[in-house]
Parts: C-alpha cells; sequence; structure tokens
C-alpha cells in the first residue's frame, strides 16, 4: 500500500457524513431524497471496503465446504448446480450455505433491512 | 410547453363535450413510462380537479397503453371495486396522443406518509379488508370483457422472468433455487382471472377512511389471481414495517376475510407463501431490470444504479420464506 491516510473508507466516510450533515437539510423534498440515496451508496462502498475481505473469505469456506473442491467454490457454480439439479433443493447444507452468504451481502448492501435485523437477533 | 399542452387538453375536452378553461398544471412525479399532471377545469357553472396520464405512445412489453389502461378502469368501475372516473380518452396525435383525463380522487398514495402519519390511523385498521374486497371485486370480472388484455399464464410469467434473470449474466443462486423451487408447485387451482399486477401501497390512494382508488393499472393483464393477494403481501412492500404482512399496515387474516366477503374462493396460508416466494422473485427480477438498464447505458441513473444493491433484499426474503419460516 503505497498510500497516505485517510484511506478509502475513511474519504467516502467523511463525504457522506459532508451530504448528510450540511447539504441534505438545506434541499427540498425530492432532492433531499435522492441526496439520501448516494449517501446510502457511499455507506455501502465504505462497508464493502471495510468487510470485503473477511467476507470474501467466509463465503469461499462455506462452498469449499459444500463442494470439497476449490475449483468448485464459487458463487457462479453454486448457481449452475442449483439450476441443473445437481444440488437437491431439499439439501440441508445447500440451504445453509445460502442463509449464509445472503447475510453477508445484506450486511454490506443494507443492514438495516428488517429481514435482516430479524434473523441476526 | 404546459401552456402549449393547457391548451391541448382544452380542445380536447371541448372535442369530449365539455367547454372550459384549464388552470393550475402541474406535474405529478410518476412511473418511468408515463407522465402524469394534476389540473383545474373550470367551466360555467363548477371548477373540478382532474388528473392527464399521458403515455410516450411506445408499445413496451411490460405496460398497456394509457388508452388501454383507461378503457380497462373503465370496465373494472362497474364491478365496484374503487377506481376513479374516466373523463376521457385520447389515442391521437393530433389530441393529447396516447392519453386519458380521469377524475382526481383526493387522499394519499405516499406509502411511508399513510404508514406513519396519525391522521391515517383509522384507515390503517380498516385497509387490510378493505384492500381483500376490493381485489376479490376486481378479479371478479368477466374476462370476455377484456379481450385486449395481455394474457400472462404463469408458467410463461416465471419462464420469462428466468429468461430476463439468465439474460443478466449476474449468477444468484438463491433466484435460482426459487425459480426450480416454483417450478415444483401447482398452479392450477386457479380460473383466470383480470390481474392488477401491482396492487400495493404507492398504487393506492388512501384518504382518512380508508381505501378510496386503486390506480396505475399498466401491469394489468389476464392471469392467476393469486399473483395480486402475494404481491400485497411481500416484505418489499412493506416499507419497513415488516410485522404487518399484508402492505405493513395489516394482517394476512383480515385481508383474506375482506377477500372472501366478496368471492367464493378460498384461500390458504400456504398458498399465499407459494405467491409471496413468486412476488418477491418477481420484484427481485425488476430490479435487475432496472439497474442494467443503468450498466447497459440506456439511462444513466443513480437511483437504477442503487437499486442493483437492493437485490440481496430479495434474497434475504426468499431464504426466509423458504428456509426459516418466514411470512
Amino acid at each position: 500500500m503505497i498510500f497516505d491516510r485517510p484511506t478509502n473508507a475513511e474519504l467516502v466516510e467523511v463525504v457522506s457524513e459532508f451530504l448528510e450533515k450540511e447539504i441534505k437539510i438545506n434541499l427540498p423534498d425530492h432532492l433531499a431524497f435522492k441526496t439520501q440515496i448516494a449517501i446510502n451508496v457511499l455507506n455501502i462502498v465504505k462497508r464493502e471496503q471495510q468487510n470485503e475481505e473477511i467476507l470474501s473469505k467466509e463465503s469461499k469456506e462455506i462452498l469449499l465446504n459444500l463442494f470439497k473442491d476449490p475449483n468448485k467454490a464459487n458463487i457462479r457454480e453454486l448457481a449452475k448446480q442449483i439450476e441443473t439439479g445437481e444440488l437437491k433443493l431439499d439439501n440441508k447444507e445447500l440451504q445453509e450455505a445460502l442463509i449464509e452468504i445472503t447475510k453477508k451481502k445484506i450486511s454490506v448492501d443494507n443492514p438495516k433491512y428488517s429481514t435482516y435485523k430479524k434473523l441476526i437477533k | 410547453m404546459s401552456n402549449d399542452l393547457q391548451l391541448k387538453i382544452e380542445d380536447f375536452l371541448l372535442k369530449n363535450g365539455k367547454e372550459g378553461k384549464v388552470s393550475e398544471l402541474i406535474p405529478l412525479t410518476g412511473g418511468a413510462s408515463a407522465e402524469t399532471w394534476k389540473f383545474t377545469f373550470s367551466d360555467k357553472k363548477k371548477s373540478e380537479q382532474l388528473i392527464l396520464r399521458k403515455g410516450s405512445g411506445k408499445k413496451s412489453p411490460l405496460a398497456v397503453l394509457k388508452s388501454e389502461e383507461a378503457e380497462i378502469q373503465k370496465k373494472v368501475k362497474s364491478s365496484g371495486a374503487p377506481v376513479p372516473e374516466i373523463v376521457a380518452i385520447s389515442s391521437d396525435d393530433k389530441d393529447l396522443g396516447d392519453a386519458y383525463l380521469m377524475n382526481l380522487i383526493p387522499g394519499e398514495s405516499i406509502a411511508r406518509k399513510i404508514l406513519r402519519d396519525n391522521k391515517f390511523s383509522e384507515a390503517r385498521q380498516k385497509l387490510a379488508f378493505q384492500c381483500g374486497e376490493a381485489l376479490a371485486k376486481i378479479h371478479s370480472v368477466d374476462t370476455n370483457d377484456f379481450s385486449q388484455v395481455p394474457k400472462k399464464p404463469i408458467r410463461e410469467e416465471l419462464e420469462r422472468l428466468n429468461l430476463t434473470y439468465k439474460s443478466f449474466n449476474q449468477p444468484l443462486p438463491v433466484f435460482e433455487y426459487a425459480f426450480k423451487w416454483l417450478n415444483q408447485q401447482d398452479f392450477t387451482t386457479r380460473k383466470d382471472a383480470l390481474v392488477h399486477g401491482d396492487f400495493r401501497l404507492g398504487n393506492l390512494m388512501i384518504d382518512e377512511s380508508g381505501l378510496a382508488a386503486v390506480i396505475d393499472w399498466e401491469m394489468v393483464s389476464i392471469g392467476n389471481p393469486m399473483l395480486d393477494i402475494g404481491w400485497m403481501c411481500i416484505n418489499s412492500w412493506r416499507f419497513g414495517q415488516s410485522e404487518k404482512v399484508v402492505g405493513g399496515f395489516g394482517d394476512l387474516e383480515e385481508f383474506l376475510e375482506g377477500y372472501s366477503s366478496i368471492s367464493n374462493e378460498e384461500i390458504d396460508n400456504e398458498e399465499v407463501k407459494i405467491w409471496q416466494v413468486l412476488g418477491t422473485l418477481r420484484w427481485g427480477v425488476i430490479c435487475l431490470i432496472q439497474v442494467y438498464a443503468h450498466l447497459n447505458g440506456d439511462v444513466n441513473s443513480l437511483e437504477k444504479a442503487a437499486i442493483g444493491r437492493r437485490v440481496s433484499e430479495t434474497e434475504i426474503d426468499l431464504v426466509d420464506l423458504l428456509f426459516l419460516g418466514g411470512k
């Protein structure tokens, strides 16, 4: 890493706070709404930046556990094997893998989402 | 532009036997495929508030033409379902293009206001029952009267959704699972009916006593009426109030009671769940359509880009419904 602080996560955060505290409050409703979407997007970027490494590693482990073959341990293969029926719908390990990987995705995309909050309680 | 439109509306209303002046012409935010304007029309005796809905005139695979939407609303109104009254229909470019004029129904359509504002607290108590009644009335109309409405058998719809999803080449294992699971379900238990196609908060006008009108008929089809039931009950349309299964305001039991107060069809919770899975998947694919309209360069839009990261909301709802006892 040749770059100094602020890190990219810290840069994204400061822009997000600027939009939230100084810009959004001075805008009419429809633009404030759009600004909130921009803030949400920046927060996704921040969470992904902070957690990408660990979430990808954990997901890889889940997929390795399911397939026992590092060449197959990826999302594309998982989708393909469900489609072709190689993985059966009643396979509990498959179901568990789908639950856990989906939780990781939503924890970055929208950790305030009602279903996610309910499931991590 | 709006001055020009004002004169065009006056001319068009005159052609339809209504002589008067148009004023206070204001654009309302509408769907992507249509413009919506509000205005006051005054003749010698009185003033009334009307709505203009105007399409691009291009035939879209998702939506019917505005002129067709208006004809459908006219016929549905005779079933007793709450629908705005159509004042005039234009299908000629010399008039207003593909458009129609209807009565403005006073009320609120913004979901968050309906779910949170105190003035709607009484309305919220009755709304699930009223939505059930309205849907049962819509589903009771004679489909033979609607020959121009596209037929969308549910198996073909699922196939179309699957092809659309596949076309983006973005593998989503949860979607694959849901498609496979839905293919194993029995969809033959219902007779074809007129299906609204987008029955949810946002497309319902609500006043202080409850449901005032069902609007936005552009996704209408002839198909399986359970589509409307399931769509109203997916978490995507609860706007954060997820403990209230119906639209974020009501319970499934009240909704189905309202439905069965008009219809003879029996619906149980297990069947609703199948259609919640289908509805959630359908919304997920619509999100993909929107984000790829941005990514493929058809439109450049922050909202459309952002919606791509809402696909995982539909995935978590699907795993909750399918594996974790979600409602």
